[in-house]
């Protein structure tokens, strides 16, 4: 799903920024100009639904290249809700990938969400939040936003509800969903903790008589402490990942947000 | 009458100097005008009813088309200048589906109300970067009935652009009588069936003709049906559920 851009990069991975953008002229050939609007500021996000909730994470680190831009530059944002801070909000959206395009995209989402609620005197549900977030993600489907975004929230029976989308808005309703430059490593391990692919009951027997075990939503402590895992991991084997981890839990009491130091190195 | 009212009826967008609006005044005159209509709310749904003028002998009944769907859970009913009631429709029924595809869920009754009433008022020469569509204000009122997660309503839509929630309303030439008729009538505990019969016998009260299955026209908004319009069966069944028919 997020694989769609990952060749096609200016840079080859780390070590590329700005100062160091192609400059080989050769003095024969025609000078080459090329415009780059696409970076790519690493970081990882993750978010996990259960039965009462629903968790967002992602890293606050914010890298161009080999460099760190930021070390607290947050991919969770509040969406809908009142004043500067958007108390009282309901959703959260993580994005990762492009952090300008993230910051866009956060920016439209909110107003609109925000219009819905003067236009139809009610809150926007997750559900109509969801698609909204996939139009305006295939509204630019050439020059897409660069971004992997997953929405985050409570559906209208106050179960846990997580959308995740690829660059240019194609969604779906998940258990849970890693995005972002460690999404290879994390995802992984969701699968075998959450969804607990390719594992049988020990007890059901052997050859056909095997039985799947039947993934069930996880309790909130299990759920925080698999998220603290999945990042501490992250964070060893991925230079891009580190610095911090933001937390929101979505409640049916609200929105919570956490936030723990990560290595720095 | 230029004189009395100092041909500040002329302009569609001059207020006379006692702060009045003529051409939208006489719009809701263009109403009274029109066939009677009426709605009525229930606790299960809304029934709408509409008497059907037949003009000749000659005319195919099914053609006069007073009661149309907005959407799966929206209709309305109309009086006044049927011609003008297209394109508050054609508004309806775009803002419906555009809100359906964009949001994935069903357009509110109120939302979809002030989105009709939003247009009534994009008359004559038009504001700054607005285009206008009409030269003057509708001459039509919509009773507009509906299901949304809020249960059901009822909403009445003038061409001055506002509108209000009713438990049971009429519009049209014999609006008057059919309304004091309602408030005598109407109560919360009203079930789906007696108020079909409420709004016929409303209607036969008010109607110059006497009323039969082919003269009025009856539709409803349910959960579990959504709106839907009577057919010639279920017509006959309800007047014949009338005493004295």
């Amino acid at each position: 799903m997020a694989s769609l851009f990952q060749q096609s990069m200016p840079s080859t991975g780390p070590g590329y920024s700005f100062a160091s953008a192609p400059t080989h002229h050769s003095s024969s050939g025609p000078r080459q100009h090329a415009f780059y609007p696409y970076t790519d500021n690493g970081g990882s996000t993750l978010g996990i639904s259960g039965a009462t909730f629903t968790i967002l994470a992602g890293d606050t680190r914010s890298t161009s290249g080999y460099n760190i831009n930021s070390r607290y530059a947050p991919k969770l944002f509040r969406i809908g809700g009142d004043g500067p801070e958007n108390e009282g909000a309901r959703i959260v959206l993580s994005v990762v990938g492009f952090a300008a395009d993230g910051n866009a995209l956060k920016e439209r989402l909110d107003t609109m969400v925000k219009m819905y609620r003067y236009q139809h005197g009610k809150e926007i549900s997750v559900h109509a939040c969801a698609q909204r977030l996939s139009h305006i993600l295939y509204g630019k489907r050439f020059f897409p936003y660069y971004v992997t975004a997953i929405l985050g929230g409570l559906d209208d029976e106050g179960k846990g509800a997580l959308y995740s989308y690829d660059p240019v808005g194609s969604y779906e309703r998940e258990q849970c969903r890693a995005a972002g430059a460690a999404s290879s490593l994390i995802m992984p391990f969701l699968d075998n903790q959450v969804n607990l692919k390719n594992q049988y009951d020990p007890a059901s027997g052997e050859g056909l008589e095997k039985v799947m075990r039947v993934p069930e939503p996880l309790p909130q402590e299990t759920v925080e402490q698999l998220v603290r895992d999945a990042f501490t991991s992250a964070v060893e084997r991925h230079i891009e990942v580190g610095d911090g981890l933001q937390m929101m839990i979505i409640t049916k009491e609200g929105v919570q947000e956490t936030f723990t130091p990560l290595k720095k190195d | 009458m230029f004189i009395a009212r100092s041909e500040y009826d002329r302009g569609i967008n001059t207020f006379s100097p006692e702060g009045r609006l003529f051409q939208v005044e006489y719009s809701l005159e263009a109403i009274k005008l029109g066939s009677t209509a009426i709605g009525v709310s229930t606790s299960s749904g809304v029934v709408l009813g509409v008497e059907k003028r037949i003009t000749s002998s000659l005319l195919e009944t099914s053609s006069v088309e007073k009661i149309v769907e907005i959407d799966r859970h929206i209709g309305c009913a109309m009086s006044g200048l049927q011609a003008d009631a297209r394109s508050m429709i054609e508004h309806a029924r775009v803002t419906s589906q555009s809100h359906e595809f964009h949001y994935n869920e069903r357009l509110g009754v109120e939302s979809c109300t002030q989105a009709i009433c939003d247009l009534a008022l994009r008359f004559g020469e038009g504001a700054e970067g607005e285009e206008s569509i009409m030269s003057r204000p509708f001459g039509v009122a919509l009773l507009i009935a509906g299901f949304d997660e809020e249960g059901p309503s009822l909403y009445h839509a003038e061409p001055s652009g506002t509108f209000y929630r009713y438990d049971a309303k009429a519009i049209g030439s014999g609006s008057e009588g059919a309304q004091a008729e309602l408030q005598n009538e109407f109560h919360k505990s009203l079930t789906l069936d007696e108020a079909e019969v409420m709004v016929l016998k409303t209607l036969k009260q008010v109607m110059e003709e006497k009323l039969d299955s082919k003269n009025v026209q009856l539709a409803s908004v349910t959960k579990e049906k959504g709106f839907r319009i009577y057919g010639d069966e279920e017509m006959e069944g309800v007047v014949g559920r009338l005493e004295g028919n």
